[in-house]
């Protein structure tokens, strides 16, 4: 019942050194396969995570990172399926957790796709 | 499964398989892990057993659904609480006031079923967020500004149901003020409209607020008398212009003549916008600034500003204000805004400078002065709300930046109503900053400065965060409920509160002997004979649990 809050550790800052050794793996997908998650990430996660310090999760990230690697989740290349579905299921820090009236299962499959595009065996 | 107190594990598994009869199976949760998304995420009582927690959640798309499932509750005696879309973050989140109560979201009732440029009005759905009527307003392009709180996920009808503000004119700011005509399921199922809309086939239910007879809108904000499921709101006729100016006073005593000239200007209408006090000599930013602030740094002050700060008792000291003048560094800064056609604005414009000519020394800019409407990609040049546009970035409040190396969890906002003089922002801050630092919480730096949502008051809104430390935390709240009492005994009281504190809040508002509280009781009585609504909110208890919850 209880669900504690959790800062990411050791392993993402592994990853994220990682990501700078492995080049990104760019899926070969057909054009509109992203379009549902895109749509996800541009409603409920842009105003937050759009590139740029006018928004508070890039922000946060950045200074998170400090150079390490970028503070745009779009950037990413070291963002599994799975990191992506947790986080919007449990927030982090000041981000709350989305309803599955906010943002359904599905939708999160494809927002989930959509942000670990380019990460190798991110699914 | 969690089962509602005092509710039968058969009766509850009878009202859920009803429920999942009316909305179908997908939207019925009972799951730990669906039940998590329906905690506050800035819970005072974080993984504490006193949080709140949903034993179900319900999500209608239809009034028609709504209704049903009251009535399902009513058979079972089971106890909802419907949300909206549920971001009263800092209020209360999503979770229910009474642990085990069943979560009505609305957040899918999601339909903008009018926004009529010609008459300036919206009618909404709950689950409609001040995104989604803004995206909706530009992509029909039509010439109305919506009035929105900072953080644009919240939706015109909760965010107004619990009283809240925003930052455009003045008879816009007050959400629940400018509400026109409600549609409510009453805690029998029954379906009422209010005001103009209780007149069937009604052609001004957006037009005129009253109705005829007693107007009891009022009782349906902050309270647990019904389920909201339209209402309109009046918008804004998209101004031509915006100006932005500031009023700059020297010293210590000129917080007097600015608030006071102030009240007159916004009385008799010469000043619309939202108004926003601020101190460049005590380095305290206006509300509007304080996302740039977090994003690029408070502005930068000489070695000898902060070591004069140091020395700053209750927001003054002889030494800083005479730095102040020499270097020209104003005391305080009032912000005004000010919409409507250029010449209006700028006719407006001179007569708050007159009016302010009084206070020897003032000095008088402007900061933005915009034909409208603006790109939209250009609003984060400025505090988006302000001019309309919805927008997140508040959350830079308490998150991780270069400036705050150590974000917070959340926050709850303390935030009395004091009245609007110069004489008592010194005293809160007196009276608070003795107060918190007895409680050992650090809510102050040197003084505070209250918010102006609305006319006539102030809101002395002071942030308490909530960390992942359980004896942090229970210092702070128990710290927060003195605060409210050391409020009461001056006569001041919140305007709004997270379920935690709604009893302590609600006991301040005492006259002879708790009449109101009584009157609340009493409607709850008659409305709500099973007491099934939104048991506790607001400190309203049905007769079963009176005293019995606090
Ligand atoms: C950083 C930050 C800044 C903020 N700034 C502002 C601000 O500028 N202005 C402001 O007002 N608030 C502000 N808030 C507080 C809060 O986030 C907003 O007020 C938000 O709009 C409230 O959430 P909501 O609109 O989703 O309402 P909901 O959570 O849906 O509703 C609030 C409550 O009203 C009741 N309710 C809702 N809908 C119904 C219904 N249909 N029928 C019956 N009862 C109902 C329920 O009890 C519910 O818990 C801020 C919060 C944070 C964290």
């Amino acid at each position: 019942m209880m669900r504690m809050r959790r800062t990411l550790g050791g392993p993402a800052a592994a990853a994220a050194i990682m990501s700078l050794i492995v080049a990104p793996a760019f899926a070969q997908r057909p054009a509109g396969h992203y379009a549902a998650g895109r749509a996800v990430y541009r409603k409920w996660c842009a105003p937050c995570h759009d590139p740029g310090i006018t928004h508070p999760g890039t922000h946060a990230l950045m200074t998170k990172y400090k150079g390490v690697k970028s503070g745009v989740l779009l950037e990413w290349t070291d963002l599994p399926a799975s990191t992506v579905k947790y986080m919007v299921r449990h927030g982090i820090l000041l981000m709350p957790p989305f309803r599955k009236t906010e943002i359904t299962d599905q939708e999160l499959d494809a927002l989930a796709r959509f942000l670990s595009r380019n990460t190798p065996g991110g699914r | 499964m969690r089962v509602p107190p005092g509710v039968s594990a058969g009766d509850f598994a009878a009202a859920i398989a009803a429920f999942e009869r009316i909305v179908g199976k997908d939207w019925v949760f009972t799951s730990d892990d669906d039940l998590n998304l329906y905690r506050d995420a800035y819970s005072p009582y974080l993984n504490e057993p006193e949080e709140r927690i949903a034993s179900a959640a319900v999500a209608p798309t239809t009034t028609e659904e709504v209704q049903e499932i009251v009535r399902v509750a009513n058979r079972y005696k089971i106890p909802i609480y419907p949300i909206s879309t549920g971001r009263n973050l800092g209020y209360g989140g999503a979770a229910p006031a009474y642990s085990g109560s069943v979560v009505v979201d609305l957040k899918r009732m999601n339909r903008i079923l009018e926004v009529n440029e010609r008459h300036a009005y919206a009618l909404v759905e709950p689950g409609v967020s001040y995104f989604d009527l803004y995206n909706y307003i530009q992509e029909h392009k039509l010439k109305v500004w919506i009035d929105c709180p900072d953080p644009g996920w919240g939706s015109p009808v909760g965010n107004s149901i619990d009283r809240g503000g925003g930052y455009t004119n003045a008879n816009f700011r007050n959400h629940f003020d400018s509400h026109c005509g409600m549609e409510v399921v009453l805690p029998d199922g029954e379906l009422l409209r209010t005001g103009m809309g209780a007149i069937p086939n009604s052609q001004t239910w957006q037009a005129y607020k009253t109705g005829c007879g007693p107007w009891v809108d009022g009782i349906f904000s902050q309270s647990n008398y019904g389920v909201v499921t339209k209402m309109g709101f009046w918008l804004m006729p998209q101004p031509e212009a915006y100006m932005r100016c500031t009023v700059r006073a020297p010293r210590f005593s000129d917080l007097g003549p600015l608030v006071d000239t102030l009240s007159y200007l916004e009385n008799s209408r010469i000043t619309t916008g939202f108004p926003d006090l601020s101190s460049p000599l005590l380095s305290y930013p206006p509300i509007g600034q304080i996302q740039l602030w977090n994003e690029n740094g408070p502005p930068k002050l000489s070695d000898e500003h902060i070591k004069l700060l140091a020395d700053v008792k209750q927001g003054y000291s002889a030494e800083l204000e005479a730095y102040g003048v020499k270097e020209g560094i104003p005391y305080w800064e009032l912000w005004l805004s000010f919409y409507g056609p250029m010449e209006v604005i700028e006719a407006s414009w001179r007569a708050t400078q007159r009016h302010y000519g009084k206070i020897d020394g003032v000095q008088f800019r402007v900061v933005d002065k915009l034909n409208l409407p603006i790109d939209p990609s250009t609003a984060e040049k400025y505090h988006e709300p302000e001019l309309g546009v919805p927008s997140l970035r508040i959350f830079s409040i308490g998150a991780r930046t270069p400036w705050n190396p150590t974000p917070s969890h959340g926050h709850m906002w303390f935030s009395p109503i004091i009245p609007r003089t110069a004489e008592a922002i010194i005293e809160a801050n007196r009276v608070f900053s003795e107060a918190a630092r007895d409680l050992g919480m650090p809510l102050f730096k040197t003084f505070t400065l209250p918010a102006c949502f609305w006319e006539r008051s102030f809101v002395f809104i002071l942030a308490t965060p909530v960390t992942e430390d359980p004896a942090t935390n229970k210092r702070y709240r128990e710290g927060f409920k003195k605060l409210i009492e050391v409020g009461g005994k001056h006569g001041w009281g919140e305007y709004r509160t997270a379920p935690a504190f709604q009893k302590t809040v609600m006991d301040q508002y005492s006259y002879n002997n708790h009449a109101l509280q009584r009157f609340h009781e009493t409607l709850k009585d008659a409305i709500d004979p099973n007491g099934i609504m939104s048991p506790g909110r607001y400190a309203i208890w049905p007769k079963s649990l009176r005293g019995v919850q606090s």
